[in-house]
This record gives C-alpha cells, structure tokens and sequence, in this order.
C-alpha cells in the first residue's frame, strides 16, 4: 500500500520534472487550455450569477400579477378590482400598479415608467443606466414626448442604486398625475394588479380564484416568470457554450497533435526509462500524471480567471453576446457565487475531453521499444 | 429541447465516453481473434501492448460514468423548475422515457466497469492471462451499452418539453400533472429491517472471505452484494429517504444529493456503489477459473474482502446516523 | 544463471523485408562470470543481449533467469525481474538530458515504489563510490564523458542487480577511459556480480578479468568457451 503511494509519488515527481523540462512546448499548451477554460468558466459562471441575480430580485416581487387580456390583447385593468381580489382568502396585500414603456427615438431604446410614490409631481428619479445614457443627474432637467405630441419637462431628483440594476437600469420611477398625463391613460384604470399570497401552498388556489372572479383577468405566478427567466439564461448560455465548442475542438485538435507528436528526444528518454526497468504500465502512469497535472494547472487558473472576469471585471468579455435584449446594459455587480455544479460543469466541458484526446496518443508514445535505444 | 450548459456537459462527457469504449471494444475484438499467448510473435506483443490501452480506456469510462451519474441527477433536479409540474428530479427523468432508462444504463455501466476493472485486476495478477476471454467478452458488452447511453441521453433531453411561458404569457393552468411515484410502496419498517439484515449478510460473508479459502465463501459474497445493492435501494426509498427529509411522504432518492440534506447522498450512494462493485466483483472472480491464479487471487480476494467490508460498515454507519439524529419516526 | 535454448529472432516477421538476426542461439552464463560476446559488426550481438535482458522477445526458443522462465512472460511480469537482475550500460550511455547525475541514478527505481529518501541515500552512496560525490546535483550534459561513463555505471547498478549487461561500453573511449572502465567491471566482477558485455574492441576480450568469450558470425554461435 505505502510502496504504490510513494510510486505514484515517484512517478508524480518525474512528470513535474518533465513537464519543466520542456517549458515552452508545455506552456503553449497550457495557455490555450487555460483560455478555453477561462472562456467557457465565464459563460457558464455568467449566466449562473444572472440567474440567480434574476431570482434574489423576483424573490421580492409579488407572487401574483395580475393583468387583463380581451380577445388576447392587453387591455388596462379596472382599479375595482383592487378590493375584490383583497378580500379573497390568502391574499396579504394588492398594490394597484400603474406603468409602461416609452422608446426614445434618439438613444433607440426603451424605457420603463412607473408610477412611484417617491416621486412628486413633477419630478421623476432615473435608473443609473438610463442616467447615464441621457447625462442627466439630480437637478438637470429631462423631457420626453408626451402621448399627444406635446413636450413635457421633469426635474432629475434622484438616481436609483445600483443594487438591483438588472430590473432597473431603464426605470423612470413618476408621480401618477405625471403619467396619466404624459400617456393619456384614463383615471380608474392601472397596468396590473400586485398580489402578495404570503403562504406559497396558497398560490395556485388564489390565482384560480382570481382567473374565475374576473373572467378577462390573467394571473402571472412569480415561479412562472422565474422559470421563463431561467431557461431564457439557460439557453442564452447553452447557445454560447456551442459556438464556443468550436474553441473547445480546435484546442482538442491541438492538444491531441502535441501528445501525438512526440519530439524524438521524449521518445528517446521513453525508451531509457523502458531499458532500464521502466514497464509500458508505469510510463502511462507518468504520463497520467502528466495529464493530471496540465489540466489541474490550466482548469485552476481558468477558472479563478473567468472568477474574477465574472464577478469582479462584470464579465466585459461576454456581456455583449449574452444580455443583449436591452440597449441599456445595466453594469451591475454579480453577487459572487460559485456552486460545485458550476465547477463540476465546466470539468465535463475541458478536462473530460482532453484527458479523452489524450489518452491514446499518452498509451502510443508508452509503447515504444526499449530495445530501440540500444541502437 | 434544453439546451443548459450542464446538459452540454453531459452530452459531451457521454460522447466522449461512447467513443472511448467503442474503442476499448475494437482493441478487445482484435485481442479476441487473435490471441495466442504460447506464440512470441509481433503480433501477440502488440496485442499485450493494447491491454495497458484498454485497461486505461476502461478506467477513464469508470471515473466519467461515476461523475456523470451523478451530474445527470443533479442536473435533473436543476431542470425540474423549468417542467411545469415536476418537483425535483425524479419529475424531470420521468417527463420522458427516456430518463430513467439513462440512469439505470449509466447505474449499469458504472457498475459493469468497475467489475472489469477487478476482473482485469485479477488477470493481471498472473503471467497467463486466465480471464482474458471473459474479460473481453464484457468489454464487448460495455460498448453497445455506452452507445445507448449516450443516444438516450441526447434524446431525453432533447424530448424534453419545457412549458415556458415565452417572454410574459404564460398560461398557469398547465400544471397540476402529479409526479407521485409508486417507488416508495414498500412499508419503511420491513425495508429497514431487511436491510440489515442484508447488511448482516454482506458483512458475514465478507469476513468469511477474508478469513477463508473455501470457494463458497466468494461465490455467497457476490450473491449477497446483489441482493443487497437491491435491497439497499429500495430501503433508501422507501424509509431512509423520509428519515432524513424529516417528511413520511418524501420519498425522492435524489434529494439526498441536496444542499439542504447535508450531501449526504454523495457518501451514501459512492459508499453503496463501492461496496456492491467489490463484492460482486469477488463473487464473478469465484465464477470464474480461479484456480489457475494461484497465491495471488486469494490475496486479492481477501483485500477486495476487506474493502467490502469498509464501504458497507460506512454505509450503514452514515445510514444509521441519518435515522437515528431525524426527528422522524416511521412504523 | 542465463540460459538461451535455441532462441531464433527474426525482425520484420512476414514482411519482405524479413530478416533473422539470430537463428538457433544456444549459451549459457553461470553466475560470477565475466563474459564478453564477440563478432563482427550485424552478428546479432545486441540482439542477443535485448534479449538476454528481457528488452525483446525471441521469435523462437526460451530463456531462462536464475531458472525462471522470461521468455514467454507478459512485460509487466518482466520488469520486475528485470529489475532485480540487470543492470544495463549502454553504447551511447542513454543518460537522460536536463535531469542532475543523481536522478539520473535514481530513475530506474521509482517504479519500485522505494521510498525516496532511502532511495536517494543509496544512490549518493553510489555516486560517492564512483568519486562523483561532488557532481550529484550536476546536469547529465556538463559532465565530462569519464563522469558520464560512472554515472552510467551507478545508474546500472541502483538497483542491485545480479548482473551487469553492457552493449559496446568502450566504443566512444579513448584508452586511458576505457581501461578505466574496464577496471570497474572488473572490480564489480570480483564483488560477485555476473558481467555479460559485447564488443569487438581487443581491449576487451584480452581483459585479466575476463573469464569467457562468445563469439557470433551471422546470428549464430561458432564458439561459446573460448579463453581470452
Ligand atoms: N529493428 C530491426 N529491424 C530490422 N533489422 C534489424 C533490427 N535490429 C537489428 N536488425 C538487424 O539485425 C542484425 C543484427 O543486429 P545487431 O545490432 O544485433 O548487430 P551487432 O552484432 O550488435 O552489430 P554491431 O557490432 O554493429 O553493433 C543487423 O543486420 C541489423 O541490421
Ligand atoms: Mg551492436
């Protein structure tokens, strides 16, 4: 038991030391290795952090949003409603929400108004994206185009943190008589209702209730749009990781023409060891070890690579091509979070396929004749 | 379809475990046509070359199969959530065919596998090379089985229909599908007590291994591994799930993989598996012409003894401690 | 303690190209002899000596070891009896570059699975035996070809076999370094160890310490007892 220990030690050793032998070679490899590590590590750890992001913040949403479709298309819900959904059994609390979109022609992009009480007429509060896209900050003055072609003016009071940017990078939060008049919506009625069911079991009953007390209403459960979240993310990130598998097979290309292409001077020392009382068992033993140690290498520093480029560096490298539905990207922080799943995950995707590739050609430079050093 | 980076990975790593057995298989026919050991000719020492290959090749399988059985639950119990109606992972592998038919091939080829690997062992241990045949007949087995691995993987997650309601209609009426299973119909109290009482057997005729040549002693300790690995699971489902959920209605085998229970499963199951592949494995050694490996094999045999008897005393031991620190208690 | 019955080995078997580098060779090594195998130059004396040291398998015929049968043994049975009875010094030394003289010295027995620092203590002892104590921690490729040549030897012997094997070992040495090395066999020779070295070199079959002389002509035998 202890003699297999200290041969694997042995064995370990002479890997390390040939490895270091051969520095450029090996560090070429372990570069781009590292880099496919890091490059996927950041997708996957991307659009981890994103969703779980996406849930810590729908965690405080409402379990219950109420909306009203005629005939399959959205229409205001009657502020009435409001009470009767109240008295329902279950139901904590309904907030009557008024919001709605507005594009900008110039910057191309939309923005979400939503009637807040910390806004007083006349005022408004911006999200830190859209603030930093129109340049204004509190005490600038801002103005958009109201529904009747007419030009309204606010004043900048506040910019909302940047905790929660994800939701509200484009918010314009407005006093209601603002809003009511800037898109013409009509008093007594609202965008939806907010209904808080504090007990989860009750959720389902309380949305059927409402779909029967209101035979236009449209409940949104919260687990609904979390799942709708959370596969959108998934599949953003699966989509990313197979144009990366081109990567993934280029690297496995290389790493399979290095182990096969062995210079004559490893073939030479293979064959030393071999004539002096090495077996084919412990050189594919060695270069097990060798493996190992490549891959421990370029998967460790990958993915503290892709760690910090994720939750420290925002992920500059990857936005782009995974958030794109908004032209406002918000550059909030992803709150740090490693799951052994994500490493797990992003094992299967490199050091599996590379021990796979290499396996072969490891066992192909093992066989060489010893006797061929005798010549 | 479901395209998550977890569902790549698997994807990948049974691709790549596919290819690898085929290949361990096509080196296997060849050692199959053409061995002949009494002959010193270059062929039969290329043959002798590609057993350090297949031995390699099959241990790699091994260690991927364990890592995916256990990454293809998790991510089953990660998925749930996007099914409308599944609660965790046996929801998910049961919204299609094709899911616990993936899970038992890859229970079975992680299984199978490491019996090669005791078998190779065993072979390796004497210069002729007595199970060569045996061996190699299994590796023509482990090939198909890994190919239909990795076709009903890809096609479970392929058929698997998520009901997302697209960016915000979603229609709620959908769900209420139940995802009770009929696994957990055994009553807990008989299942406990026939796993001890299979544990108890395991362990006896293990040390019976240990301390004796008779013939029977490995022949009655692979039979009790099998019976017992059967045994084991149905217990698990059954009552020992419950016990450590804390909930007589819980019965999901998977939830032991969770945070939220500590991980125990990820000492649970190896711990199980490892005890079930050694004990077999001395058992299919007994079957076999053990004779001609004299010396040797018996000292093999006795260490694969002991190893049985560690992973099952660890079994139980984490088994027992779940039990005895739930607040639960089952009739 | 070497015995080859009839051993025949053909290169290339089947091949157009086939050739039989050895046909129907028959000797015998007893242990404690200093044997030196002769011939000219493709009369399958390397040959004979890979297979004498289990580097190779004889197309036909049997070898035995200290009365063990290697010739039809599996490599993974081999090498360890490898181990244990050869030490090899060859031609063109096959030092292994970038390594120090000591691990150099040491590779042979890390698959023994020894534990290092024993092992290292042994092959410094080696190292000192040889007055190469102070060029331990030295790359293979500074030494000087004498201090190569020792460190070879030590290498061979690290693992204290019962025999030293050594192919042409004074092939690329001038007179003094041969004698030299000549010397250490022969010292090696005197402290029991079996020595079975070919060449054509006169230098070596006139040696004082040599006991036998084989000599090969186109893979066979034509005398297996002739005196120096
Ligand atoms: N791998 C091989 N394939 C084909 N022929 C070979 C091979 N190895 C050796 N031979 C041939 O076998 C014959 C014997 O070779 P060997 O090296 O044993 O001769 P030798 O007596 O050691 O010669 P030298 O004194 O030149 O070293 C030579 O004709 C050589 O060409
Ligand atoms: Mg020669």
């Amino acid at each position: 038991m202890l003699r297999a220990v200290e041969r694997h030690r042995h064995l370990l050793d002479f890997a390390l030391a040939s490895l270091l032998r051969r520095k450029g070679k090996n560090a070429a490899l372990i570069g781009v290795y590292t880099l496919v590590v890091f490059l996927l590590g950041s997708t996957l750890f991307f659009t981890h952090g994103i969703k779980r992001e996406a849930a810590r913040l729908l965690a405080e949403a409402p379990e219950i949003v109420v909306q009203r479709t005629v005939m399959g298309r959205y229409e205001p819900v009657p502020a009435d409603w409001t009470e009767k959904v109240r008295a329902l059994r279950g139901v904590s609390e309904v907030q009557p929400r008024l919001w709605g979109y507005y594009f900008d022609p110039g910057l191309k992009a939309n923005y979400t108004f939503l009637v807040d009480r910390r806004a007083e007429p006349g005022k408004v509060l911006l999200g830190a994206a859209l603030s930093r896209a129109r340049g204004a900050y509190p005490g600038d003055t801002i103005s958009f185009d109201a529904f009747d072609g007419t030009f309204t003016s606010f004043e900048v009071t506040g910019v909302l943190s940047e905790a929660s940017e994800l939701l509200s990078a484009d918010l314009i939060l407005i006093a209601e008589g603002d809003y009511r008049r800037l898109t013409g919506a009509p008093a007594g009625l609202v965008t939806d209702l907010a209904v808080r069911v504090p007990n989860a079991k009750e959720v389902p009953a309380v949305a059927e209730k409402i779909a029967g007390l209101f035979p236009h209403a449209r409940p949104i459960l919260r687990s609904e749009i979390l799942r709708t979240y959370d596969s959108l993310f998934d599949w953003r990130g699966g989509m990313m990781l197979a144009v990366l598998s081109a990567t993934l097979l280029a690297f496995l290309i290389l790493a399979w023409d290095k182990a096969t292409a062995l210079s004559a001077e490893e073939r030479r020392e293979i064959g030393i060891l071999k004539a002096v009382g090495w077996d084919t068992g412990d050189i594919m033993l060695m270069k097990f070890w060798e493996g190992c140690s490549v891959s421990l290498l370029a998967f460790g520093a990958g993915s503290l690579l892709a760690y910090w480029h994720v939750f420290a560096g925002n992920g500059f490298v990857i936005v782009a091509a995974l958030k794109g539905w908004s032209t406002l990207y918000p550059s909030f922080r992803i709150a740090p979070y490693l799951g052994p799943e994500q490493l797990i995950t992003l094992f299967f995707l490199t050091v599996v396929p590379y021990t796979a590739a290499t396996i072969v050609p490891a066992w192909r430079a093992a066989t060489v004749d010893p006797d061929q050093v005798m010549r | 379809m479901i395209l998550a980076p977890n569902v790549l990975a698997l994807l990948v790593a049974s691709g790549a475990t596919a290819l690898l057995t085929a290949l361990a298989a096509c080196h296997g026919v060849g050692i199959l046509r053409h061995w002949d050991l009494s002959s010193g000719s270059e062929r039969q020492l290329a043959l002798e070359r590609r057993t350090y290959l297949t031995s390699a090749l099959v241990g790699t399988v091994l260690s991927f199969e364990l890592l995916s059985l256990f990454l293809f639950v998790s991510s089953a119990d990660r998925i749930a959530p996007l099914l409308i109606g599944a609660m965790c992972a046996v929801g998910t592998l049961q919204a299609n065919g094709y899911g616990f038919a993936t899970l038992y091939l890859k229970l079975a080829l992680f299984l199978l596998s490491g019996l090669w690997l005791v078998l190779n062992h065993a072979d390796n241990l004497v210069p002729d090379y007595p199970l060569i045949r045996p061996k190699y007949l299994l590796l023509l087995v482990l090939a198909p089985l890994s190919a239909a691995e990795a076709v009903l993987e890809a096609l479970f997650f392929l058929r698997l229909k998520p009901d997302v309601i697209t960016s915000c209609c979603g229609s709620l009426f959908s769900s209420a599908a139940g995802t009770e299973t009929d696994l957990a119909a055994l009553p807990p109290r008989t299942a406990l007590i026939a796993l001890v009482a299979a544990g108890a057997a395991l362990l006896l005729c293990a040390f019976w291994t240990a301390r004796s040549q008779r013939r029977l002693a490995p022949l009655l300790l692979g039979a009790a591994g099998t019976v017992h690995f059967a045994v084991a699971l149905a217990a698990i489902i059954s009552a020992v799930s419950p016990y450590v959920y804390e909930l007589p209605t819980h019965h999901c085998p998977f939830c032991l993989l969770q945070r939220e229970y500590r991980y125990v499963g990820y000492l649970i199951y190896p711990a199980l598996l490892a005890a079930t592949v050694t004990s077999v494995g001395v058992g299919a050694l007994a079957v076999g012409r053990a004779e001609t490996a004299a010396g040797e094999l018996p000292r093999f045999r006795r260490r694969l003894a002991r190893w049985t008897i560690a992973a099952e005393l660890l079994f139980l031991g984490i088994v027992a401690a779940c039990i005895a620190t739930s607040q639960l208690t089952l009739r | 303690m070497i015995e080859t019955v009839g051993i025949t080995k053909t290169y290339n078997q089947g091949k157009p190209n086939e050739y039989r580098a050895l046909r129907e060779v028959s000797v015998t090594v007893e242990a404690g002899e200093f044997v030196v195998i002769k011939g000219p130059s493709g009369s399958g004396k390397t040959t004979l000596l890979t297979l004498v040291g289990g580097m190779a398998r004889p197309t036909s015929g049997r070898i035995f070891v200290s009365g063990r049968e290697i010739s039809s043994l599996p490599e993974r049975f081999l090498t360890e009896i490898r181990r244990q009875s050869f030490g090899f010094v060859f031609q063109s030394l096959n030092l292994i570059r970038g390594l120090s003289a000591l691990e150099n010295v040491m590779a042979p027995a890390y698959p023994s699975g020894e534990p290092h620092t024993r092992l290292r203590r042994r092959a410094l002892e080696l190292l000192e035996r040889f007055g190469l104590a102070g060029r331990a921690g030295a790359k293979v490729e500074w030494l000087s070809g004498g201090e190569a040549q020792r460190v070879a030897i030590a290498r061979a012997l690290v693992n204290d076999p019962a025999a030293i094997i050594a192919d042409e070992p004074t092939a690329h040495l001038d007179g003094a370094l041969a004698a030299e090395f000549l010397d250490l066999l022969a010292q090696l020779n005197l402290q029991g160890k079996t020595v079975l070295v070919t060449s054509h070199d006169p230098r070596v079959w006139t040696g004082r310490a040599v006991s036998r002389v084989i000599e090969l002509r186109d893979g066979a035998v034509v005398s297996a007892d002739g005196t120096p």
